[in-house]
C-alpha cells in the first residue's frame, strides 16, 4: 500500500515545471541557422523593459528608436543639430510655421509615407495624454501641404522645432497603428530598418529586417532584443555569449568585461550637487561657495566612476560638443564662508548605484570643510516630491541636460528658474532668469548656444549647482560585432550597418 | 464543522482586509500614485502638474480609493483583475504567467531544499536507525551556517562561477529545465538548511520513543525505523514547509533579478514601488490563495501521517532525552566573533579613501577594503552592536508574538498564512503607511512578518504535545489548564521554537537592510551588516572579500546562536524519566497509522 506512493510524489515534483509549462519564450535562439549571405540576427540586451507596451509616447519610444524601428521627421546629428530623417529638408516659413519636405519612404505595412499620414501621426501625438515630453509647453498643429510637404505651426514662436521633432516620442507611424482610443501600436507600422514582429511582455521582443527601408537594406537579418533590468545580469549575458550587444553596463561591472568588448560614449547626463538656495544652511551664498570649494570632482570621477566619467566642467559636459569652446567663466561669485559645524541633509537615490557612493564621498569632503552631513538615500519615486518641495539642504542628481527636446535651453528653464517645474535647488535669481529667457528667445543656432553658455555661467555663479561628473555610458559589444551606433543622446544603437 | 466555517470566514476576512489595505495604501501613506506611476513609466519625465493631472484622469484617481476598489472587486468574479496602471495591459494574464514561472522555480527549489534537509539529517537518521544515537553530541553548526547564507550571495556566486566562468549551466534567463538549476540552488539551500535543522532537532526524540527499540529488537531493518522516525517528526514541520512554499513563490526577488527570471516576486515588487494597485492586489491575492491551498494540503498530509494518533491522544512527547552538546563549540564561535569585533573596533569604519578601493586582504586591511576604500574589518566590528541589538530585538518580539499566537491556532492559523504570503516590501509599505517613518517603523516592519513561521511551528508542536499520553495522564490526575500550560506545554514547546527563532536571526538582519530603499532602517554610511552586504553586492565578483567577510560573520552568528541554544535550552531531566514510565501505553506510530 505504502510503497507506490513515493515514486508518485517524486514524479509529481519532477513534472511540476513541465506541467506548468511556464518558461519564457526565447524569441529566436540566436539565429545561428540563418545563412551568411543574408546576415545573421543580432542579439541585444536592453536595460529598460518596456513600461507601457512599447507605446511611442512615453519612455518606451527610446527603445523603439534604439532598435531601429521608428523614425521621426528629423534626427540629431553628432553635434546635437537637427539632421534629415523622414523629412529630407525643411525651412522656416515664418515665426510660427515650418515647412517640411518628405522623402520617398514606405511604412512597414506597405503603405506610402504621405503628408496626410505624417500630419495625422503628429496630430495623434499632440492628442496623447499625458502629452509626449518633447511637446510639453507647446501647441503644435500639423497639416499636409501638396504631395510632399507638411506644414507644422506652433502657437508661439518655436526656434527649436526641428530639434523637437527628432524626439523618439514623435515617431511617424502608419495610419493603421492608431486605434480609436488614441493608443498607438508600433508593431509592423513604423518606417525604420527593422520591423517589430513580436513582443513578449517586458521580457523579449523580436524584429525582422524591413527590406523596403528608404535608407537601404540592413545588414543584420533581424534583431532579438531581451530586456534585462539587472546590470550584472546584462554583463553576464554578454560574457556568456548569450547576447552580442549589452547596453548600459554599470561601472561596477565594467572591469569584468574584456577591454575590447567595452565601448564608452560620453553622454549628456551630468551628475550635480544641488544646494537649496531658498531655505536652510545654503540660503547663505558664502556657505554654498564653501561647499563648492570643498568638493573635489576628480576624486569622484576617478574613485567612484573608476575613470568612466569626466570631472564636472559645467552643466553641459563633453558630449555637448559645442559647449567647451563657448564656455564663459562664472563671475561675481560669493567668497567662501565658514561652515562652523553647520549640519546639512544630503539626499540622493539608489536607482543609479553610483549615486549613494558619490554621496558618501561628498559627505567626507564636506565634513572635512566643516559641515556636519546626514545622508538620506531612498528609491527615486519616494524621494522626488520631498526634493522638489525643498526638504533637503543638498541633493545629488544625475540629469540628462538635453532632455527630450534636444534643446540645451530647456533644462536650464525647468531646473534653475523661479518658475521651473524641476527646480530642486530652489534657485530663484533674477540674473539667471533673465539670461535663460534671453537664450530661450534666440533663434539662430549658434547665437542660442552662446546665450545658453552665458546662462550656464550665471547659474554656476550662484553656486546653487555644483557639477560633479559627466557620465559616460559603457556598452558591451561582442568582438565580432561591428557597426553599433553609439550616440551621446542614447537614441540609437542598432542601424542598417550593424552586423556580426 | 463550525470552527472550520469560522476559520474560512476569518481567512476571507483577512484577504479582504489586505486587499482594502492595498487599495488605500497611497491615501494612507500620502504618496501620490500619479507620481510613482509616472516615474515607473518614465524616470526622466518631469512631474509637471499637467502630466500628473493627465495620469490622474487616465487612472480615475480623482474618484478616490473606494470607487476604484469597488470597480476592481466587481471585475474579480469574472476573472478580470483590471488593467495595470503602468502599462495599461490586462493584469490577470500577466500575474498568472508570473505565478506559473514562480511556481515552477519554487517546485525545483523545494526539491533542492528537501535534498538539503535530508543531507542535514542524514547523520542523525543513520545513527538513530542503528541505535547509536545515545550520548552522541548534536551538530548543527554546518546547517546553521548554510541557513544564514543570504540568497543573493549564493545566487551571485553561482551565476558568476558556475554560469559565467565555468559555463556549465546558463547564467541567466528562463527558457527551459537547465535554467532552473542555479536559481533553485540559491533558493533551496538556505530553506533546506532551516528545515533540516528543525527536523534534526526532533529526530532524537522520535528515536527515543519506546517503539523504536521495540522495533529494533524485533529485527526490523534500520531503514524502516528511520522512515518511521521521519514520519513521526514530519507533521511538526509541515506548516513550516508550507510557509516556505509560499515564501519562495512570492518572495524570491533577489534571485529573480540576478537570474533575470520573470517571476511573481519582481512583478509585485515593481508594483509595490510604483503603487500599481491592480497588479499589487492581484499578486497578493494569488499568493494568499496559494497559502490557503498549501495549508490545507499540509494539514491533509499531517493527518495521513499521524492523524489517528493525534485524535486518540496517543502520542509521545517528542523531545530528545538529555542531548549532549559539545559545550566547547559555542565558546569557540563566541570567541572567534569577539576577536573579529575587538580587532576591528579601534579602526575607523567611515574613513574613506577612493585611492585604495577594492583592495584584497593584506596586513593593513585584514579583510580588504570596500568600493570606497573603507576597511571592511572596521565596518564589520562597528556594525556588530547595532546589527545584533536590532536583530535580537526583532527576534525577541517575533518570538513572543509567535508563541502567544501559536497557542491560539484557530485565530493565528489563517493569520500566519496571510502574513507569510504578503511580500515583505508590501508589509513594510503598509506598516509605514500606518506608523509613518519613525525609528520603530523598520523594527515593526520586519517583526510583523517574522513571527509567522514561529507561530506555525509553535502550534504544530502544540498540537502534537496536546495529544501525548503523559498529558492525558496528568490531566487525569487533576491538573488544571494553567498547570498544564506552565509546567507541561510551555517547557515542551519553547526550546525548539527558541532554537528556530535563533536560526532565523541572520535572516532578520538581512530583511532589515532590504527596506533601505524606502528610507527605512540604516542609511549609508552606517556599517550595519545587512547594508554592508547590500552595498558590496555589485562588487561580489571583483572584491569577493567585501561580501564574504560580512556573510561569514553572519554565518558565525547563526552557528553561535544555534549551538548556544542547544547547550542552554534543554528540557528538565524529569521529563525523560516520565517517558519511560508511560512506555506501556504508547503504541508506535506504525500501528497507529495502520488503523
Amino acid at each position: 500500500m505504502r510503497f507506490p506512493r513515493r515514486p508518485r510524489l517524486l514524479a509529481a515534483l519532477l513534472l511540476t515545471p513541465l506541467l506548468t509549462g511556464c518558461f519564457a519564450s526565447s524569441g529566436d535562439d540566436g539565429g545561428e541557422s540563418t545563412d551568411a549571405k543574408d546576415g545573421s540576427r543580432l542579439r541585444v540586451a536592453l536595460a529598460f523593459p518596456p513600461a507601457e507596451n512599447l507605446s511611442p509616447y512615453g519612455a518606451d519610444a527610446t527603445i523603439l528608436s534604439r532598435l531601429g524601428v521608428t523614425e521621426g521627421l528629423t534626427a540629431l546629428d553628432a553635434n546635437g543639430a537637427a539632421a534629415p530623417a523622414l523629412a529630407a529638408s525643411w525651412r522656416r516659413a515664418d515665426d510660427r510655421t515650418w515647412l517640411f519636405t518628405l522623402r520617398e519612404a514606405v511604412f512597414q505595412d506597405g503603405a506610402e509615407v504621405t503628408p496626410a499620414a505624417v500630419a495625422a501621426a503628429l496630430t495623434h501625438a499632440t492628442e496623447a495624454k499625458p502629452a509626449p515630453a518633447a511637446l510639453s509647453g507647446v501647441t503644435v498643429t500639423a497639416k499636409a501641404e501638396g504631395s510632399t510637404g507638411v506644414r507644422v505651426t506652433t502657437s508661439a514662436p518655436d526656434p527649436v522645432l526641428p530639434l523637437r521633432l527628432s524626439s523618439p516620442s514623435l515617431a511617424i507611424l502608419s495610419p493603421k497603428a492608431y486605434d480609436k482610443k488614441g493608443a498607438a501600436d508600433p508593431v509592423g507600422t513604423a518606417t525604420g530598418p527593422f520591423e517589430l514582429t513580436e513582443v513578449n511582455g517586458s521580457t523579449t521582443a523580436g524584429l525582422d529586417r524591413f527590406d523596403d527601408y528608404w535608407g537601404g537594406r540592413a545588414q543584420a537579418s533581424g534583431v532579438d532584443a531581451r530586456f534585462i533590468a539587472d546590470g550584472t545580469a546584462r554583463a553576464n549575458a554578454l560574457r556568456t555569449g548569450q547576447v552580442d550587444v549589452a547596453e548600459a553596463i554599470p561601472v561596477a561591472q565594467a572591469a569584468t568585461l574584456d577591454a575590447d568588448t567595452r565601448r564608452e560614449t560620453a553622454t549628456t547626463r551630468t551628475t550635480s550637487l544641488l544646494l537649496n538656495a531658498e531655505s536652510g544652511v545654503f540660503k547663505d551664498a558664502s556657505l554654498r561657495a564653501a561647499a563648492r570649494a570643498a568638493v573635489d570632482t576628480s576624486a569622484l570621477a576617478k574613485g567612484v566612476y573608476e575613470g568612466h566619467a569626466d570631472a564636472g566642467a559645467g552643466i553641459y559636459g563633453p558630449a555637448v560638443t559645442w559647449a567647451e569652446g563657448k564656455r564663459v567663466q562664472p563671475a561675481g561669485r560669493a567668497g567662501a564662508g565658514k561652515p562652523a559645524g553647520a549640519s546639512i541633509t544630503l539626499a540622493t537615490y539608489d536607482n543609479r548605484p553610483e549615486l549613494p557612493e558619490v554621496a558618501q564621498v561628498l559627505k567626507q569632503q564636506l565634513e572635512k570643510a566643516g559641515f556636519k552631513v546626514t545622508l538620506e538615500v531612498r528609491e527615486y519615486s519616494r524621494l522626488e516630491s520631498d526634493a522638489l518641495a525643498g526638504k533637503f539642504d543638498a541633493f545629488v542628481l544625475a540629469r540628462n541636460t538635453l532632455v527630450d527636446t534636444g534643446d540645451a535651453v530647456a533644462v536650464l528653464a525647468s531646473d534653475h528658474t523661479c518658475g521651473g517645474g524641476y527646480n530642486i535647488a530652489q534657485l530663484c535669481d533674477k540674473t539667471v532668469d533673465r539670461a535663460v529667457a534671453q537664450a530661450g528667445s534666440t533663434a539662430d543656432a549658434a547665437e542660442r548656444q552662446d546665450a545658453a553658455m552665458a546662462a550656464e555661467a550665471a547659474i554656476l555663479g550662484t553656486d546653487a549647482v555644483v557639477p560633479l561628473v559627466h557620465q559616460r555610458v559603457i556598452t558591451g559589444v561582442g568582438t565580432e560585432v561591428s557597426g553599433v551606433l553609439l550616440d551621446p543622446y542614447e537614441r540609437t544603437l542598432v542601424g542598417t550597418g550593424t552586423r556580426r | 464543522m463550525g470552527s472550520r466555517v469560522g476559520a474560512l470566514v476569518w481567512r476571507v476576512g483577512l484577504a479582504a482586509l489586505l486587499v482594502c489595505g492595498i487599495g488605500l495604501l497611497p491615501w494612507l501613506s500620502q504618496t501620490d500614485p500619479a507620481l510613482t506611476v509616472l516615474k515607473a513609466r518614465s524616470a526622466d519625465r518631469d512631474p509637471t502638474p499637467e502630466v500628473l493631472a493627465d495620469i490622474r484622469g487616465q487612472l480615475g484617481l480623482d474618484e478616490g480609493p473606494l470607487p476604484l476598489l469597488g470597480q476592481w472587486l466587481s471585475g474579480l468574479p469574472r476573472g478580470d483583475a483590471g488593467r495595470s496602471w503602468i502599462s495599461g495591459a490586462e493584469v490577470t494574464p500577466a500575474v498568472l504567467q508570473a505565478l506559473g514561472v514562480s511556481l515552477s522555480l519554487m517546485a525545483v527549489a523545494l526539491l533542492v531544499a528537501l535534498c538539503t534537509a535530508a543531507a542535514v539529517c542524514a547523520r542523525t537518521l543513520y545513527l538513530g536507525a542503528h541505535r547509536r544515537l545515545g550520548g552522541r553530541p548534536v551538530g548543527g553548526s554546518g546547517s546553521a551556517v548554510v541557513a544564514a547564507l543570504p540568497e543573493f550571495l549564493t545566487a551571485s556566486v553561482l551565476a558568476t562561477v558556475v554560469g559565467v566562468q565555468l559555463g556549465w549551466l546558463p547564467a541567466l534567463g528562463w527558457y527551459g529545465p537547465q535554467w532552473t538549476v542555479l536559481p533553485a540552488l540559491a533558493l533551496g539551500l538556505p530553506a533546506g538548511a532551516v528545515l533540516g535543522r528543525l527536523l534534526d532537532d526532533q529526530l532524537p526524540g522520535a528515536f527515543a520513543e519506546p517503539w523504536a527499540p521495540a522495533a529494533a529488537a524485533r529485527g526490523l531493518p534500520g531503514r524502516s525505523i528511520a522512515r518511521q522516525a521521519l514520519r513521526r517528526c514530519a507533521p511538526g514541520l509541515l506548516p513550516n514547509l508550507g510557509l516556505f512554499v509560499v515564501g519562495l513563490t512570492g518572495g524570491s526577488v533577489a534571485v529573480e533579478q540576478i537570474f533575470d527570471i520573470p517571476g511573481l516576486g519582481r512583478t509585485t515588487l515593481q508594483a509595490a514601488i510604483a503603487q500599481d494597485l491592480p497588479v499589487l492586489q492581484a499578486g497578493t491575492l494569488v499568493l494568499v490563495a496559494l497559502a490557503a491551498v498549501t495549508t490545507a494540503a499540509a494539514r491533509l498530509v499531517a493527518r495521513r501521517l499521524i492523524g489517528p494518533a493525534l485524535r486518540d491522544g496517543a502520542l509521545q512527547s517528542l523531545h530528545r532525552p538529555t542531548p549532549t552538546v559539545r559545550r566547547i563549540l559555542p565558546f569557540v564561535y563566541g570567541l572567534l566573533l569577539s576577536v573579529v569585533i575587538a580587532s576591528g573596533l579601534p579602526r575607523d569604519p567611515l574613513a574613506l579613501d577612493t585611492g585604495a578601493r577594492l583592495q584584497a586582504p593584506s596586513a593593513t586591511h585584514p579583510f580588504g577594503t570596500d568600493a570606497l576604500g573603507r576597511d571592511v574589518l572596521a565596518r564589520i566590528a562597528h556594525g556588530a552592536l547595532d546589527t545584533l541589538l536590532l536583530a535580537l530585538t526583532i527576534s525577541a518580539l517575533a518570538l513572543v508574538a509567535g508563541v502567544l499566537l501559536g497557542f491560539l491556532p484557530t485565530l493565528s492559523g489563517p493569520l500566519v498564512d496571510t502574513v507569510n504570503a504578503v511580500p515583505p516590501v508590501l508589509a513594510a509599505l503598509l506598516v509605514t503607511a500606518v506608523r509613518g517613518s519613525g525609528t520603530t517603523t523598520p523594527v515593526l516592519a520586519v517583526a510583523v512578518v517574522a513571527w509567522a513561521p514561529l507561530a506555525a511551528h509553535t502550534s504544530a508542536l502544540l498540537r502534537q504535545e496536546r495529544a501525548t499520553v503523559h498529558l492525558t495522564a496528568t490531566r487525569a490526575l487533576g491538573a488544571g489548564p494553567w498547570y498544564l500550560l506552565r509546567s507541561e506545554l510551555l517547557p515542551a514547546v519553547l526550546p525548539p521554537v527558541v532554537r528556530h527563532a535563533l536560526l532565523r536571526l541572520p535572516g532578520v538582519a538581512l530583511a532589515l537592510a532590504s527596506l533601505g530603499f524606502l528610507g527605512l532602517g540604516a542609511q549609508p554610511p552606517s556599517p550595519e551588516w545587512g547594508l554592508l552586504l547590500a552595498e558590496n553586492q555589485p562588487y561580489a565578483e571583483r572584491a569577493p572579500w567585501a561580501v564574504l567577510a560580512p556573510a561569514a560573520v553572519l554565518a558565525l552568528l547563526g552557528a553561535l546562536a544555534v549551538t548556544a541554544a542547544g547547550a542552554g535550552l534543554r528540557r528538565p531531566r524529569r521529563r525523560t524519566e516520565e517517558t519511560s514510565t508511560t512506555e506501556q501505553a504508547a503504541p508506535a506510530p506504525e500501528s497507529a497509522g495502520a488503523r
